[in-house]
């Protein structure tokens, strides 16, 4: 199994003369230099686009939270565990946010158990309220990796196989306690097409390298907090699907917002399907939304129908998805000095004062550092693309 | 009320696609496009006067482009326009609002005397401005809340995708949009509202009562 060759340790390879990345000007300042880090590592995130990779957008994904002992560590504010627990909650909105579509679960582990904190669901704030909640627990025992992907395994096998089945295991340990031997289990997880990621919080782990390196996931290990959100926020995005998932026709139902008010005659409050099992606030309401496959009715999508099993969207929502399929190219930079045209960004007005401007290839229109920032996480298309295509 | 502190930022896009004001100033004559840009004016002049600090910004939607008709990229924050002091003097009138008038207005008959319109481009591209209005708010107002009104006359039906990719964007920033939409349904701007619960208010106003 572990015939591939090792990564060669950063301790391994050569000298690395750090200090000669900083680079002093004539006046002895290092304001450029560190203008330019700065600048780099904003654009960092522009990674390059696989192009035309088929994409996991209905995703299963089960995060394991590594509850032990070590989380009481205080190297993250105020202690592991706190930050953990905020950033993901940030991930979860983030996840939502980007596929609407998707489902999450998550699982706690200490004292040698694992535990369902939430089932899969595709409702955000379920997931919140229990991560909230959460803070309070004691830490205590060690992990056990093997039952806590035993016990996502139980659900993500019975899913459906066009969905993308993933598990994302937050680490902090350098010890697991298991009752069998896990290769075992990595062979089940391969044969089931699970693929599973770890983000380390300690130090490398052997185990888990096997592990992610055999299912195809990714395994990093955290710097600091902010390093710890960006590799959360790497697993936000669509994978490319497995090659080997079937590709089938997917039943969706897409109900009708029926508003009713007080003074229609045939309109009667009723309880919304979602709440049946909820012990928190139960509301009557008037309108809502109606499953066209049996009538029940639900307040929010997108859902499932609890009564006939039919997935519930909205055309909003998988419009959210589409940004990941075509991606928007990334703008060509050209120096400030370069650039002959007016100078102000097209998108924002503002003056064009960086270093250096960016054109989109298509329409050559110019925009500033933080208009690019902005439309390629957030607004997914060109403002000036929209003007010339014109209706298309 | 607000505090001293708090900045509001709206931004008003306008619809003047000349194929639909024309064809409405043949349906009634009462009401033109000058007669709704005055009406435009007068709120952007209040929302102006509430407080010391709003902030203003008019973008018009025209059918190849979309142009900010204030504030103007060639006017600079410390010149005046002093260069013609008669219009500040003139009548008393709080400066700012006086300068916003003048620009807006001289703005707008260029705008509409320059573009020519080609024959197969009849529909106004919404989504257009509407990104540049959020690109417009995010780099002015990073903490402030900022506010689009949209008023529209049609739909384009083609734009769905990039329409729904800037709604969702206005969403991420926290930004309100009220919709008041002229002499007939749209059923884009109803859906991001009930949808989204991002729609302030949403309006169909029957232009005979204007």
């Amino acid at each position: 199994m572990d015939e591939e060759p090792e990564r060669a340790k950063r301790w391994e390879g050569g000298y690395e003369r750090t200090w000669e990345v900083l680079k002093e000007d004539e006046s002895g300042s290092l304001k450029a230099t560190v203008e330019d880090i700065l600048f780099q590592s904003k654009r960092k995130r522009m990674i390059e686009s696989h192009g035309q990779v088929r994409l996991g957008m209905m995703r299963h994904l089960f995060v394991v939270i590594d509850t032990s002992r070590t989380m009481e560590d205080q190297d993250l504010k105020p202690n592991r565990l706190t930050a953990t627990l905020k950033l993901m909650e940030y991930f979860v909105e983030e996840y939502f946010d980007q596929n609407p579509i998707s489902q999450i679960g998550i699982i706690t582990t200490k004292n040698k158990r694992a535990e369902k904190l939430t089932d899969l669901a595709g409702n955000p704030k379920k997931h919140t309220t229990a991560l909230k909640k959460e803070v309070d627990t004691a830490c205590v025992g060690e992990p056990s990796l093997y039952n806590s992907i035993n016990l996502a395994m139980q659900t993500l096998k019975h899913m459906p196989g066009h969905t993308s089945r993933e598990i994302l295991i937050i680490f902090s340990s350098l010890t697991t306690c298991d009752p069998a031997n896990i290769y075992e289990l990595v062979k089940t997880l391969k044969a089931l097409k699970i693929r599973v990621s770890v983000i380390g919080l300690s130090a490398e782990v052997r185990v888990c390298t096997v592990l992610t390196r055999e299912t195809g996931g990714t395994y990093n290990v955290i710097l600091d907090e902010s390093h710890f959100r960006e590799l959360l926020l790497h697993h936000v995005k669509p994978p490319p699907a497995n090659s080997s998932s079937e590709c089938s026709l997917i039943r969706m139902g897409f109900p009708q917002h029926i508003i009713a008010s007080v003074s229609d005659q045939d309109a009667q409050p009723s309880f919304s399907m979602a709440h049946l099992d909820s012990t928190g606030d139960l509301n009557l309401s008037l309108g809502g939304y109606y499953c066209p496959q049996c009538r029940a009715k639900y307040t929010e999508l997108p859902v499932e129908c609890k009564v006939c099993g039919l997935t519930l969207v909205s055309a909003p929502h998988l419009a959210r998805s589409f940004h990941h399929l075509f991606p928007l190219e990334a703008f060509q930079e050209i120096a400030l000095a370069e650039h002959t045209g007016e100078g102000f960004c097209q998108a924002c007005q503002g003056e064009l004062k960086d270093k250096s401007v960016f054109t989109c290839s298509a329409c050559k229109s110019v925009f500033c550092v933080e208009c690019d920032l902005f439309i390629h996480d957030t607004l997914h298309c060109c403002p000036s693309c929209i003007h010339s295509q014109g209706p298309s | 009320m607000a505090s001293e502190d708090e900045i509001s930022l709206l931004v008003i896009v306008l619809d003047v696609n000349p194929i639909w004001w024309g064809q409405q100033a043949q349906r009634e004559d009462e009401f033109t496009l000058s007669k709704c840009m005055d009406a435009v004016m007068v709120m952007a002049n209040a929302h102006l006067v509430m407080s010391r600090t709003n902030k203003l910004a008019i973008i018009a939607s025209h059918c190849q482009e979309s142009h900010f008709l204030y504030p103007s990229k060639h006017w600079k924050a410390g010149d005046s326009c002093g260069d013609d002091s008669s219009s500040a003097g003139g009548d008393g009138k709080y400066e700012v609002l006086s300068v916003a008038n003048k620009l807006i207005s001289e703005e707008i008959r260029s705008l509409m005397a320059r573009t020519e319109v080609k024959g197969h481009q009849t529909d106004t591209l919404m989504a257009g401005s509407l990104a540049k209005a959020l690109c417009y708010i995010h780099r002015i107002s990073k903490e402030i809340e900022g506010k689009v009104v949209i008023k529209a006359a049609e739909d384009c039906a083609l734009q769905y995708m990039n329409f729904m990719n800037v709604i969702f964007a206005a969403q991420k920033q926290n930004v309100l949009i009220d919709a008041c939409v002229l002499d007939s349904d749209s059923g884009l701007l109803q859906q991001m509202g009930l949808l989204l619960e991002l729609c302030g208010i949403y309006l169909v106003s029957d232009l005979s009562c204007r």
